[in-house]
């Protein structure tokens, strides 16, 4: 804890009357800051501590613009991600920036040049586009565009940038014409949607299965801890892929989404289920429990007001960490055509046709998702990271 | 000694159970698939323009024997499963084992090449980074791990493939040069393999060192405060000896725990890596058999297969740790 007076404090901040300051020996400010310390919730001890690690800190930041940005990713990509907003005059199109001077001089409105799509004797009646340095399209914020609905509800069509008489397409276009910068953007909230999902059932079942476990202990734990490790031994993508190959294809998008998240949290569980189980082992010993029991509160009540309280921060840390793991294993099972599906945005299904050597060689720009994708996990990681530390009462005394 | 056999024996058996438990849970995801054996034959040959009835997929059911009850075909497959007799592909028609022949080898060396090269990185450079206490180098390793742990392999493998071709103008894939992928096994089809496989050992290889660093420098820096250390080098030991004798020899017995959690994870990027580098190996006939034929013998066979190997690793390494641990073989003995 740091010895600088706190500015909320009551003798500091503001007094009434003539303005007198108060001297404080340095012996009263060491122990107001004790008091403190003493006297903060667990969260509060864990958000002081989260604070100074930096790297954390910066993943933090990162995570939220990304998570802000999935969040409304209709509203910040200039174009619908499906099929209909394509643009049919510029597949497979290199990124576009924009610029505020060009040959022609200077503007304060920034523009992209106009690009033009030609077929004749001259180009061997072959689609081949040209970008036009004389022309030029100016940027415009808050445009109307496509319909969407924000947060799924809120009827809209205003965009936050466009370009006049055209479209921009920052990240370039795959070969339907669709805006990659869109579906980027929404393929970030798809992967926050399905590790949410997936996390809240693996919890869900991990929470039932790993209490079971550790509350009762003996041989219920014995039996259930063999299952478990059972489970853990089966590789987990191709145990993925073998139910994921039994959804019939005729499933609709939506569906597909859901089952997906549905595996996902369903094979996830052996590991939440484990560390549920170690806690619990290690709280249900403490004489505190055996109070509780001793006058007479059922096993319910033990587990949901005593239990579960102890260890909360720990199951979130738990959570945070197991979460890219459930993003990465949707991508992975997009990639190889067994997760979600065309319409829907998502890193692996963009990411399905770049194996092909024409987009190695020619469409590089295929790959900007990809950084995206590395900082959301990264950020993950990181943030796990930090609150395990933070989480951890004893990291103060290693550092 | 015979306590100690006795340890082997209940490993061994422990194994036998876990084994016993994924083949219930392989074989009742085999019975899910929407359509079995018998249909998806029949629905083939009428692709080839024969007539087929529904007595037709009748009496291919019972020659498949696909009319006995859930619980006795499990029996049999998992009798059958243990002798590495896996029947008949559904969709191909040819024996499985047969099929898979030296495939699965291949794919088993190569994830426990990576898996030795994993350690191989982690366990040194592990070591040394605890020792040290050098911000850049432990700040350098971590900011590695993290990307290890970040950059899915089939995304390292697309970047590879990328760079490549766009400096090399090659794509670095498949296993074997062409006139060696059908030929019998001898010394030069294994160099030729050997070029080819380093790329997906590599790959493979990458995340893996990332999360053995992780597990060693944690389990280092765990041991390397502890009372014992400070007492040796009270008494005057110290440096490389000092690291190697104590702490290193503590934070092995976990480490070798460890190994079979971290096949796990290889065999888990596998068939996504082979795909990528279009190796022909069990991974890639995996996601052939998931993906695109829905032939669920063969893809049962091949997730029961790759079990069976970290459950053997399992075995292998508790036993190793009771050898090399002092403190478990005490344990066992008691």
């Amino acid at each position: 804890m740091s010895n600088t007076p706190d500015p909320l404090d009551p003798n500091l901040a503001e007094t009434t009357g003539p303005h007198v300051s108060i001297v404080e020996t340095e012996d009263a400010v060491e122990r107001r800051a004790k008091e403190a310390y003493f006297t903060a919730s667990q969260s509060q001890l864990i958000w002081a501590r989260f604070k100074k690690q930096r790297a954390a800190m910066v993943a933090a930041i990162v995570l939220l613009v990304l998570v802000l940005s999935g969040l409304f990713a209709p509203f910040l990509s200039p174009y619908d991600p499906t099929i209909a907003g394509r643009d049919k005059d510029y597949t497979n199109g290199a990124p576009q920036f924009p610029q505020f001077c060009d040959d022609n001089g200077c503007s304060v409105r920034p523009f992209i040049h106009a690009v033009e799509r030609e077929r004749s004797m001259a180009t061997n009646f072959r689609w081949v586009t040209t970008v036009n340095e004389d022309k030029r399209h100016y940027m415009r914020f808050f445009v109307e565009g496509d319909d969407y609905r924000l947060f799924g509800f809120i009827h809209m069509d205003t965009h936050l940038f466009g370009v006049e008489d055209a479209k921009i397409h920052l990240f370039g276009t795959d070969e339907d014409g669709q805006d990659i910068f869109s579906r980027t953007l929404h393929a970030i909230w798809t992967s926050m949607k399905v590790g949410t999902i997936g996390v809240f059932i693996a919890f869900v079942l991990a929470l039932i299965i790993g209490g079971v476990s550790g509350y009762y202990g003996g041989w219920i734990d014995g039996v259930i801890q063999m299952i478990t490790d059972a489970v853990r031994t089966v590789p987990a993508i191709p145990l993925f892929m073998a139910v994921a190959a039994f959804m019939p294809p005729e499933m609709t998008a939506e569906s597909r989404f859901f089952y997906i998240s549905l595996i996902l949290g369903f094979i996830g569980w052996p590991t939440l289920a484990r560390r549920v189980r170690t806690h619990l082992l290690t709280e249900r010993n403490q004489e505190y429990i055996l109070a509780a029991q001793l006058c007479g509160a059922k096993p319910g009540h033990v587990i949901r007001k005593h239990l579960l309280p102890s260890f909360t921060s720990y199951i979130i840390v738990d959570l945070v960490i197991s979460f890219p793991y459930m993003v990465l294993s949707e991508t992975a099972l997009s990639f190889i055509g067994l997760g979600l599906k065309d319409p829907v945005s998502s890193l692996g299904v963009m990411l399905q046709k770049a194996t092909s050597a024409d987009v190695l060689l020619n469409y590089q720009w295929y790959f900007i998702p990809v950084i995206f994708f590395i900082a959301l996990v990264m950020a993950f990681v990181f943030v796990g990271d930090g609150l395990r530390d933070a989480a951890d009462p004893y990291s103060d005394n290693n550092k | 000694m015979l306590n100690f056999s006795r340890f082997v024996v209940t490993r061994a058996i422990m194994a036998m159970i876990t084994l016993i438990i994924v083949s219930l849970v392989v074989f009742s995801l085999m019975e899910l698939v929407p359509g079995d054996c018998a249909e998806r034959y029949l629905a083939f040959k009428n692709t080839q323009g024969s007539g087929i009835s529904v007595e037709d997929i009748e009496t291919e059911r019972k020659r498949l024997g696909l009319d006995q009850p859930f619980l006795q075909r499990w029996g049999l497959w998992i009798v059958n499963a243990f002798q590495g007799e896996f029947g008949d592909s559904c969709i191909l028609r040819v024996n499985i084992a047969q099929l898979l022949g030296s495939k699965f080898w291949v794919s088993l060396g190569i994830c426990l090449a990576s898996l030795t090269l994993a350690y191989a990185i982690a366990i040194p450079v592990g070591i040394i980074s605890v020792a040290t206490n050098n911000p850049y180098l432990n700040n350098g390793l971590r900011l590695f791990s993290y990307l290890g742990l970040a950059m899915p392999n089939f995304l390292l493998a697309l970047m590879i493939m990328l760079f490549s071709t766009v400096w090399f103008g090659e794509t670095l894939t498949g296993l074997f040069s062409k006139e060696y992928r059908d030929a019998p096994w001898d010394w030069d089809k294994f160099v030729d393999l050997l070029k080819h496989a380093w790329l997906p050992i590599f790959i493979l290889g990458w995340s893996a060192t990332a999360f053995a660093l992780q597990t060693v420098r944690a389990l280092m820096s765990d041991e390397i405060g502890k009372l014992y250390v400070t007492a040796a080098s009270a008494r005057g030991v110290h440096g490389r000896k000092l690291l190697w004798r104590y702490p290193a020899r503590h934070a092995l017995g976990p480490i070798v725990n460890s190994l079979g959690f971290d096949l796990n994870r290889i065999f888990n990027e596998l068939p996504i890596v082979a795909l990528i580098l279009t190796l022909t190996e069990a991974g890639a006939l995996l996601i052939e058999a998931l993906a695109r034929s829905n032939d669920q013998q063969l893809a049962g066979a091949i997730i029961f297969l790759l079990t069976a190997s970290i459950v053997t690793l399992n075995f292998l390494t508790d036993v190793l740790l009771a050898v090399i641990d002092p403190r478990v073989r005490k344990s066992i003995i008691r």
